[in-house]
């Protein structure tokens, strides 16, 4: 199991190895092959180390261990060799497998690999290809080390490296200034992240020594330093999901080709952030405090991105909202400490988002790039396939059954209720959320699919031959279309709930997050029907036009700004900084520092000037400063004596 | 040992390089200011001498014939820069020879 592991690491990063070696010798599509080969070797890879621990025995019975976590039971650590020594710290280069991180290699590769096999025809016919694919494998060996990594120094390592790749492959269409600015702006968001988490590994290792997850973990901290332990791994994960307050990268980062969007910043890299509140649960679970605080941004996130979504008229930032929106649930999940649920919606979300990206890619690609929506009306008539596999995506995005979203979304809103009064709240929000899930999801269903097809559609849908795409792009999506459909099935948590026992040794549930059968069927009837309202008033108002939209402009405009979060940071940050320095431009660079050469060699010169006039050239003169100086030391020691 | 006091030779001594030293100071021709040179170092000499018979000390003539071999290498050098100036026909005037002035 422990050799799946290293497989499933290493060949994306062979085939980055490859694919850059190779360069020019071979043609763009061997390229793209290669690093579908790449991944999906990765895929079998974790399928082996997951086989692995499924073959292990099943882990001691609850209670059984005095801090309640065991280090790895049903786990397994591998170490490569010691990679850092400082004194008594040492990092080793270790992979971890265990049921949490098999599931995420699984997802990771999985889906990642669909996503790669649709690049090679989306990406068909760039300049650029051969750089594209290289990235994007670079970019799953980053993921896979993020979530394999044996101690928390090397999850840090994944961690930057993923946001170093997410950074490459935003700004993949380099000559667009919009694209650079983007991926700028999440490298930068990112960073924030990675320094708090930084900050956070400083204490722990200040306190015990080590970054090692069994013994950093095992280890009880002080209240103030496990706050802030779990307060900077909190930053690193809103900021990289992002979260209110660190969420306004995402939508920006729509900017990069639409496979990345659906592998980075819908099915993996921004849902890293649970995958590591659920990696490093004990220490959350000793602050309490910080990880209802997670629960609190998730829930206040999943309110505004589904509100901003609303107004949105691009398609693909329409879908970004909703993915910040559906983390929210995530983090929600995970906050109150039903980690196995927020793992559950994440595997469901990668499958669901990924295929609402990718059928919306295959819409951008017909259309030529067209990306507003208010342009595409009627598209469905020509392209069914794209229709159908929407639509699926769409069910699941809002929590429909049978389609998987409702099985792992309703969990999530039904693990808040007994956490205490303020459990109340997030299942309050939980369900408004479906409801604007339902809104926001229809209304581009709407606006984009159904009825006869605009003149602009007319005028620019082109097929490339005889499908509506190509099959590298069509297969995969009809996968993901039918992993939407029945991928949820896995678990329905009243009556079956496998995943939840798979991931048990490795994040338990909190006592507190496990409802009762009956709350958990009064939750789901209350989303589902929320989830159908905002469906129904969707239909009303984009399909059949009886009900207006409310004019309220302050709002509209509010929305449409994105709450003027970026505005704000723009107030709060950027101007103060810039004011900063252009302030010492003016006022202490060009007049002290600029100033400074001139004046130097100005003085010098003078100085110079002055003492050459003793330099006559008469012998004479010399002779008698000698004279005068030898009569001078005589009488320095005539004196003396 | 009978003679004159020491004082009296290191008289001769300081009025033989004071002679020297307005020699170099304000005589313009070449050749006459490496001769007050010389002048000046043989006071030296002269003191050397006097006071290492008056102490006894045979170092001071040890130190007199060390001069003497530098003002031979001296004048050695001296004279050839006076030959090297007369053969570039340049005037032998020290004042003249003032290319170094800042």
């Amino acid at each position: 199991m422990t050799g799946g592991s290293w497989l499933c690491l290493l060949a994306p990063l062979g085939g980055t190895i490859l694919i850059t070696l190779l360069g020019t010798r071979i043609p763009r599509v061997a390229a793209g092959w290669i690093a579908t080969t790449s991944v999906f070797v990765a895929f079998g890879g974790a399928i082996w180390a997951c086989l692995g621990v499924h073959s292990r025995p099943s882990p001691p019975p609850p209670g059984f261990e005095p801090f309640g976590f065991h280090p790895m039971p049903r786990g397994e650590i591998t170490t490569a060799w010691t990679w850092l020594q400082s004194g008594n710290f040492h990092a080793g280069l270790q992979l971890l497998v265990d049921p949490l991180s098999t599931v995420m290699m699984l997802i990771v590769s999985g889906v990642g690999g669909l996503i790669v096999l649709y690049s090679i025809g989306y990406m068909d016919g760039d300049d650029e290809e051969r750089r594209y694919f290289a990235y994007i494998s670079f970019f799953v060996f980053s993921m896979l080390l993020l979530v394999e990594g044996g101690n928390l120094l090397l999850l840090l390592v994944g961690w930057g490296l993923v946001g170093l790749s997410s950074y490459l492959l935003i700004g993949f269409w380099h000559e667009r200034p919009s694209a650079v600015q983007a991926a700028k702006k999440a490298f930068v968001m990112n960073a924030v992240g990675d320094a708090t988490m930084a900050l956070a590994f400083f204490i722990l290792i200040a306190h015990t020594h080590s970054l090692s997850f069994g013994s950093a973990f095992s280890v009880h901290l002080s209240s103030t330093a496990v706050n802030l332990v779990a307060l900077g791994l909190l930053g690193g994960a809103v900021a990289k999901s992002a979260q209110i307050p660190l969420q306004t990268w995402l939508p920006d980062a729509m900017e990069g080709p639409t496979p990345v969007s659906a592998l980075i910043h819908a099915a993996t890299m921004v849902t890293a952030g649970v995958y590591l509140i659920a990696r490093t649960h004990p220490i959350f679970e000793q602050a309490r405090t910080i990880e209802l605080i997670a629960a609190g941004t998730g829930a206040l996130t999943l309110l505004v991105a589904g509100l901003i979504a609303l107004v949105q008229v691009d398609i693909k930032r329409v879908i970004a909202y909703s993915t910040m929106s559906q983390i929210g649930y995530m983090f929600l999940g995970a906050g109150v400490g039903a980690y196995a649920n927020g793992m559950f919606h994440l595997l469901t979300h990668a499958f669901f988002k990924a295929l609402l990206f990718m059928a919306a890619g295959l819409a951008i690609h017909a259309l030529a790039g067209e990306q507003d929506i208010r342009n595409m009306r009627g598209l469905g008539r020509l392209m069914p396939f794209t229709k159908w596999c929407f639509l699926a995506g769409a069910l699941a995005l809002v929590g429909i059954p049978p389609f998987s979203g409702f099985f792992s979304k309703d969990s999530i809103v039904a693990s808040t209720i007994n956490i205490g009064w303020y459990g109340w709240i997030f299942w309050a929000c939980g369900i408004a959320g479906a409801f604007l899930t339902g809104l926001y999801t229809f209304r581009l269903w709407f606006l984009v699919f159904p009825g006869e097809p605009s003149p602009f559609v007319r005028e620019h849908h082109h097929r490339h031959g005889r499908l509506e795409g190509s099959l590298t792009m069509l297969v995969p999506v009809g996968i993901l279309a039918v992993l939407t459909t029945i991928g949820g099935w896995l678990q329905w948590s009243p009556r079956w709930h496998p995943f939840t026992d798979w991931l048990e040794p490795a994040a338990r549930t909190l006592p507190a997050a496990v409802p009762t059968n009956t709350q958990e069927y009064y939750t789901s009837a209350a989303t589902v029907l929320a989830g159908l309202a905002g469906i129904a008033i969707a239909w009303a108002i984009y399909s059949e036009r009886t009900i207006k939209i409310p004019a309220a402009p302050f709002w509209r405009r509010t929305l449409e700004c994105k709450f003027y979060v970026d505005e704000l940071y723009d107030a709060v940050f950027y101007r103060p900084g810039a004011a900063i320095a252009n302030g010492l431009r003016r006022e202490f660079e060009e007049p002290v520092v600029l100033q400074a050469g001139p004046d130097l060699g100005e003085t010098t010169l003078e100085a110079g000037g002055f003492v050459r006039r003793i330099q006559t050239g008469l012998l004479r003169t010399y002779v008698l400063f000698l004279a005068a100086g030898a009569a001078g030391v005589v009488l320095a020691f005539l004196i003396a004596k | 040992m009978s003679g004159p006091d020491v004082a009296w030779y290191v008289a001769v001594a300081a009025v033989l390089f004071g002679i020297g030293a307005l020699g170099v100071l304000i005589r313009r021709n070449t050749l006459v200011v490496l001769l007050s040179l010389e002048l000046m170092l043989n006071a030296g000499n002269l003191a050397l001498i006097a006071l290492a018979r008056h102490w006894h000390n045979g170092a001071g003539q040890i130190f007199a014939l060390a001069v003497m071999a530098v003002a031979a290498s001296e004048v050695c050098v001296g004279l050839g820069l006076v030959v090297a100036l007369n053969r570039r026909n340049l005037s032998l005037d020290v004042d003249s020879l003032s290319e170094l002035k800042g």
